[in-house]
């Protein structure tokens, strides 16, 4: 029976792409996979798996792509999954292939990767690629020699073109690798007796093995405490001294490598003024340079705001009209409630920042595979010092003037701990575009629509608000900077590759990922939480709201439909503030009464704590607007025109405008930002500390806002 | 000398690598006794140094830099 079942033709089996940084590595990856790349999650660390099946001719081959890297020792979280996969410590990507990428112009960094991924014993080839780079330094590698030497498959290539790919797709379907043999020999690193004894105890199959399980015992998870203890026994019984060690392995390999290019390269000498030369004159030039960033950061700005604004309201309109005609459609009843007020807009508010999200990955995909966003990290880096920083820490916090959520999963790449939590603590500081439509409203109420010479008024107070969120980053970070305690030494090491033009296939594919993991990540979240904001928001204690809604005196029978429409309204403003919801909100009062808050504002405050944009929908709700298609009052007249019933004063007069203003500035009201964090940090602690001093920062500026402008 | 000494545009070759825990890292990115390294950019306000190491460009801090001690080469 089971013949049947198998056909025999069909074979399955991984292949891990791994290489240097900038070694074209991804391209390689997009190429083979296309649009069937996922990006998930590695267990136990939080590294984005990209993984991809390939198809062809009746195999099933899945390529992972893993983080580039100079060795498999990682300084980085990103890099620890390599040395995690290539242990075969990751139960769910042991890879049975692994293809080497190596720079045809850096050879010698390339194969010292190269030669400790020999070691481990895994069946590999070798794509030498950027063909061309080389070529145009007089580089030229004779690949057979290389071969002879290595005893590996090698081929060489161009990425970047067609042909090139159909050379490594052969390669990897027709699976030409070969087991190595080991490149050096670890005995020379490690005592015999000691690498017997660990490769008996844990079934190793080789002595590099044994050097690596010896080297990261301490910090692998899948190790018990009496195995740990077991090898550091073992360790301090051989006297082994594990640094000087490592450093001799170095040494060692660079000195058998260089053995090895002698006798495969040929160098011719180039005399040709490089164009990456003449370029970063300019682009890190030190007045130059910071202007032509600053002009790229504008333009990302400009970008983000003025040109995703047309998809924006497309997505918002379409969503509005799906509501609108949901109910029309549809039997009223709960379920067509839940759908048109909880579901729909839910995933509306999802999907109304796929436009600016997508673009914002395009700019930084456009930045990073061009080569200019090291020379970022190289400008800023000594600037961002001072305030615990680093230059790595840029791009997350530009990302974060989009989402927060891309922003602080691009801090993985910054190897130090402490700079690393220390960004991702402060970025969601940062103008996320969830404030923007929060700010729009509430600038507008307290900021008078005038001019000041050529500057709109409230455009200078929108601008101010980004820099507010950035002033706020500095001055957090110094705080962390002070009281975070760590050992490990900060450092930069940083290459700078060439200049290259990026491929427009390449960035459109950054941006379908990088889109499709916010949708993934914030998405659920922000659909779940609408969901249970509209329950709450539409049941109250039944008595209570009976009540309340008998308390209202029906139009009589003949009444005008001016009427029967104010009675509506005044139903559902009445229901809202008997719902679950509205409690809570006067529940809260007495505590933002000192911000200049009435428990409307309460509500707003509850519900956009899952999510900030929440805001604007929410006090929609509460002054019903828009229940009424023609009524001409806009959300920010109607808001204009409510007055305290006590007082007679304008509930949201100057003081509370810019007391809410300030409060969305610093309040951590965004649930899959703390999701983000509590996944990155593998565990509560600092999600929850970032809760609170951002609630306590918001709450107390807002405070202090408030007494001095009333 | 250390690298960070190295005037603009100069050359110098690796001597040696002062202990550190930098050590292996300065290693694995290349920067091995007996290589050759050209300065040839730093951020303002004693910030990073880029330097050309064979045929790459890779930047260090100034306090990195201190960890390579050179030579000047014509």
């Amino acid at each position: 029976m089971s013949d049947i079942a198998t056909p025999t033709q069909v074979s399955t089996y991984s292949v891990a792409l791994i290489g240097n940084p900038n070694v074209g590595k991804t391209t390689i990856f997009n190429r083979l996979t296309g649009l069937r790349q996922k990006v998930g999650n590695y267990p136990g660390v939080t590294v984005d798996k990209r993984r991809g099946p390939m198809q062809i001719q009746h195999r099933h081959i899945s390529i992972i792509d893993l983080p580039g890297t100079y060795s498999i020792y990682p300084n980085t979280e990103d890099e620890i999954i390599v040395h995690r996969v290539l242990n075969g410590l990751d139960e769910e990507n042991k890879p049975d292939f692994v293809l080497a990428i190596v720079d045809m112009s850096n050879m010698e960094r390339g194969l010292f990767l190269v030669s400790q991924v020999m070691d481990l014993g895994l069946p590999m080839a070798i794509v030498l690629n950027m063909e061309d780079t080389a070529e145009k330094q007089g580089i030229a590698v004779k690949t057979h020699q290389l071969y002879k030497a290595l005893g590996v498959p090698i081929i060489q290539c161009n990425a970047r073109n067609d042909k090139s790919l159909k050379g490594i797709e052969d390669l990897i379907t027709k699976k030409t690798f070969a087991k190595p043999q080991p490149f050096l020999d670890t005995a020379d690193l490690l005592p015999e007796s000691l690498s017997d004894t660990i490769s008996k105890e844990f079934n190793l199959k080789n002595p590099y093995q044994a050097f690596q399980l010896i080297r990261f015992q301490d910090s692998e998870v899948l190790l018990k405490k009496y195995q740990k203890d077991f090898i550091k026994e073992k360790i301090a019984e051989a006297n082994f001294n594990l640094d000087e060690a490592q450093v001799k392995e170095t040494r060692l390999r660079y000195q058998a490598i260089q053995r090895v290019l002698e006798k495969c390269i040929e160098h011719t000498d180039v005399k040709t003024k490089r164009l990456t030369q003449q370029l970063d004159k300019i682009f890190l030039h030190k007045v130059g340079g910071y202007v032509v960033f600053l002009g790229i950061l504008l333009l990302i700005f400009q970008a983000i705001f003025a040109w995703s604004s047309i998809p924006m309201d497309l997505i918002d309109g379409l969503f509005a009209s799906l509501s609108g005609w949901t109910v029309e459609t549809l039997p009223a009843g709960v379920l067509t409630d839940l759908l048109a007020e909880g579901i729909v807009p839910g995933i509306g508010g999802v999907l109304i920042f796929i436009p600016q999200i997508a673009l914002l990955f395009g700019f930084l995909a456009i930045l990073e595979d061009s080569g200019y966003m090291s020379r970022v990290v190289f400008l800023m880096d000594r600037l961002m010092r001072p305030f615990g920083l680093n230059g790595k820490s840029m791009v997350p916090l530009i990302s974060s003037i989009a989402c927060a959520i891309p922003g602080i999963m691009a801090a993985r790449n910054i190897g130090n701990w402490k700079d690393r939590i220390t960004t991702i603590m402060v970025a969601p500081l940062m103008s996320c575009s969830a404030r923007l439509p929060v700010y729009v409203i509430l600038i507008a109420l307290a900021v008078p629509e005038a001019y000041v010479g050529p500057f709109h008024l409230q455009a200078v107070a929108l601008l101010g608000m980004y820099l507010l969120g950035i002033v706020a980053v500095l001055l957090v970070s110094i705080v962390f900077k002070l009281i975070l305690k760590s050992k490990e030494k900060s450092f930069l090491m940083l290459e700078m590759p060439l200049y290259r033009l990026p491929k427009v296939k390449d960035v459109l594919i950054t941006m379908y990922s990088k889109s499709m993991t916010f949708v993934m990540a914030a998405g659920k979240v922000i659909l779940a939480i609408s969901v249970i904001l509209w329950v709450l928001a539409s049941y109250g204690p039944p008595s209570r709201m009976d009540a309340a809604v008998a308390g209202i005196e029906a139009p009589a029978a003949d009444a005008g439909e001016e009427a029967i429409e104010s009675y509506n309204n005044r139903i559902s403003s009445i229901k809202l503030e008997n719902s679950y919801i509205g409690i809570a909100g006067k529940f809260i009062e007495p505590a933002i009464r000192p911000l200049g808050y009435d428990w409307k504002i309460g509500v707003a405050l509850i519900t956009s704590f899952a999510a900030r944009e929440v805001f604007v929908s929410t006090i929609a709700t509460l002054y019903s607007v828009g229940s009424d298609v023609e009524d001409e009052l806009t959300i920010k007249e109607k808001l204009d025109q409510e007055v305290n019933a006590e007082t007679g004063e304008k509930v949201f007069n100057v003081a509370t405008s810019f007391s809410l203003i300030v409060f969305y500035a610093f309040a951590m009201q965004c649930m899959s930002t703390l999701a983000v964090v509590y996944r990155e940090t593998k565990g509560w602690k600092w999600p929850m500390i970032q809760m609170v001093y951002m609630t306590v920062l918001a709450y107390v500026s807002a405070w202090a806002v408030y007494q001095w402008l009333s | 000398m250390t690298a960070d000494q190295i005037t603009r545009g100069a050359y110098a070759l690796i001597e040696d690598l002062v202990p550190s825990e930098l050590t292996l890292h300065l290693m694995e990115m290349g920067f091995m006794p007996g290589k050759r390294i050209a300065f040839l950019h730093q951020a303002p306000l004693q910030g990073p140094i880029a330097f050309k190491l064979e045929n790459s460009v890779i930047a260090l801090r100034q306090s990195e830099a201190r960890l390579i001690q050179v030579q000047l080469d014509s």
